[in-house]
């Protein structure tokens, strides 16, 4: 992957999401951790993400809240649901809201950066289709 | 086993010797008495033969009572254990995630530090090595608790029930010819029509040949049996020429993380894994075994008329 991902990792498991974030860091990527989704969408508002990696069972908001409530304000970004509660129910949800992966706790650190580069990929040809319907003439970005 | 309701019929089993006294009485009084007798007697045969028939219907149907009684017990039993190891399932994917991605830091801190930590340092990574693969092992448990507690609708299709079993019969006799166990197929020509989920069916089959090869372990047969049942049916049977099943365990077999495997080499939840497919399916699976001569496991496989009441039902 030639340029790489500025992920968020969204979970209220403080020692999950810390070292979460150290691995994803030692493997060249941007990462920032926050504990809830309130937190999220004020993170979301001041910085850039591509892909974030979302809890479901969190106090306050859940997961799946907290994904309807991102695709609102921020369509373009990609989110990977990573959670220990897996439902079919709340998995059918996700995928309606527009998520784009659903993994279950423990996942293996190579599988999750799998996921995150197919979804960083995903949202750069998006956007770049996006931007070649809109000004044809200006070429690759 | 106890037939109720039979004693209530007792005294019909002596019926006959009422007739009899009663015709001896009419001979004895005379005149017309022996016709009175022949006709009575014909009567008492009759009756004989009906309280017979009838007892026999009552025994029928009181264990045909007493069976669906153990299954239904069996799949409530399975249905709750199920849903209280999922809910544990769901609380341990957490710490266990937390463990996984401390060893894999711990790795990335060990990679850096490049020998720096003396003699010590292989067995360190040795040790760190197997926290890995102990954690990979549960994980491999919770994700299988979770997937046997899931319940996803089957999706529910005309099968050619003898390419299903060859396709599954293919798949382990690589493996089987390796230990000298032969397999052995007797499938038979134009069974029922089978309208089930393949999926699901080839999972079940799966499970019992690879427990059928495991039980035999070297040196011997997996028979492979397809039949069409009295009911419209249609029956699959692995027998295997292994060590069978002891009498205390049969009840168990069935029941979630019951394994005679040792430790780390089962998690005895294939057999409540087929158990539930086949609940879900409308059928049944069922064992006969003989310690020290095998085991025969048959998968019921209910008529399609059958399938389609059980999808109604719910």
């Amino acid at each position: 992957m030639a340029a790489k991902p500025k992920v968020l990792v969204v979970d209220d498991e403080e020692r999950f999401r810390v070292t979460l974030g150290k691995l994803l860091g030692a493997r060249g990527l941007e990462v920032r951790t926050v504990g809830s989704g309130r937190e999220a969408l004020q993170e979301l508002d001041s910085d850039g993400y591509d892909v974030i990696l979302l809890d479901v069972k969190m106090p306050e908001m859940s997961g799946v809240e907290a994904l309807a409530a991102i695709k609102k304000t921020h369509p373009n970004l990609e989110v990977i649901i990573l959670t220990g509660h897996a439902s079919v129910d709340v998995a059918v949800d996700i995928m309606r809201l527009g998520g784009y992966e659903y993994l279950l706790k423990p996942c293996p650190l190579e599988e999750l950066l799998d996921k995150i580069e197919t979804a960083y990929e995903r949202k750069v040809a998006r956007e770049a289709r996006a931007r070649g319907v809109a000004q044809p003439p200006e070429g690759p970005s | 086993m106890d037939v109720p309701g039979r004693s209530h019929w007792l005294w019909l089993d002596y019926l006959p010797c009422w007739v009899m006294i009663g015709s001896a009485v009419a001979l004895w009084v005379g005149g017309q008495g022996f016709l009175i007798s022949l006709v009575l007697a014909g009567g008492g045969v009759w009756a004989m033969l009906s309280v017979r028939r009838l007892q026999d219907e009552i025994r029928r149907a009181a264990e045909q009572h007493c069976f669906l009684d153990q299954q239904l017990i069996q799949s409530q039993k399975l249905a709750s254990i199920g849903e209280l190891s999922s809910g544990i399932a769901h609380e341990i994917n957490n710490p266990l995630a937390i463990m996984g991605q401390e060893v894999e830091w711990i790795r990335h801190l060990l990679g850096e530090a490049e020998g720096g930590l003396g003699p010590s340092e292989g067995e360190l990574k040795d040790s760190l090595q197997e926290i890995g693969r102990q954690v990979e092992r549960c994980r491999e448990i919770t994700h299988k608790l979770l997937d046997f507690a899931r319940k996803k609708e089957p999706l529910i299709q005309s099968v050619d029930i003898n390419r299903l079993v060859e396709d599954m019969a293919r798949l382990v006799e690589r493996e089987a010819s390796l230990n000298n166990i032969r397999l052995e197929r007797h499938y038979s020509d134009g069974l029922p029509p089978v309208y089930t989920d393949a999926p699901l069916v080839r999972q079940v089959v799966l499970n019992i040949l690879n427990n059928a090869t495991h039980a035999i372990q070297k040196d011997g047969t997996v028979a492979i049996l397809t039949l069409a049942e009295g009911d419209g049916g249609v029956g699959i049977q692995v027998s295997d020429t292994g060590c069978g099943i002891p009498k205390e365990y049969r009840d168990k077999v069935f029941d979630p993380f019951f394994t005679t495997k040792p430790p780390g080499k089962g998690t005895g939840l294939g057999l409540s894994i087929c158990h539930g497919i086949m609940d879900r399916l409308g059928g049944r699976i069922s064992l006969e075994s003989e310690e020290g001569r095998g085991t025969t496991f048959t998968v019921h496989l209910p008529p399609a008329n059958q399938r389609e009441s059980h999808d109604h039902g719910g």
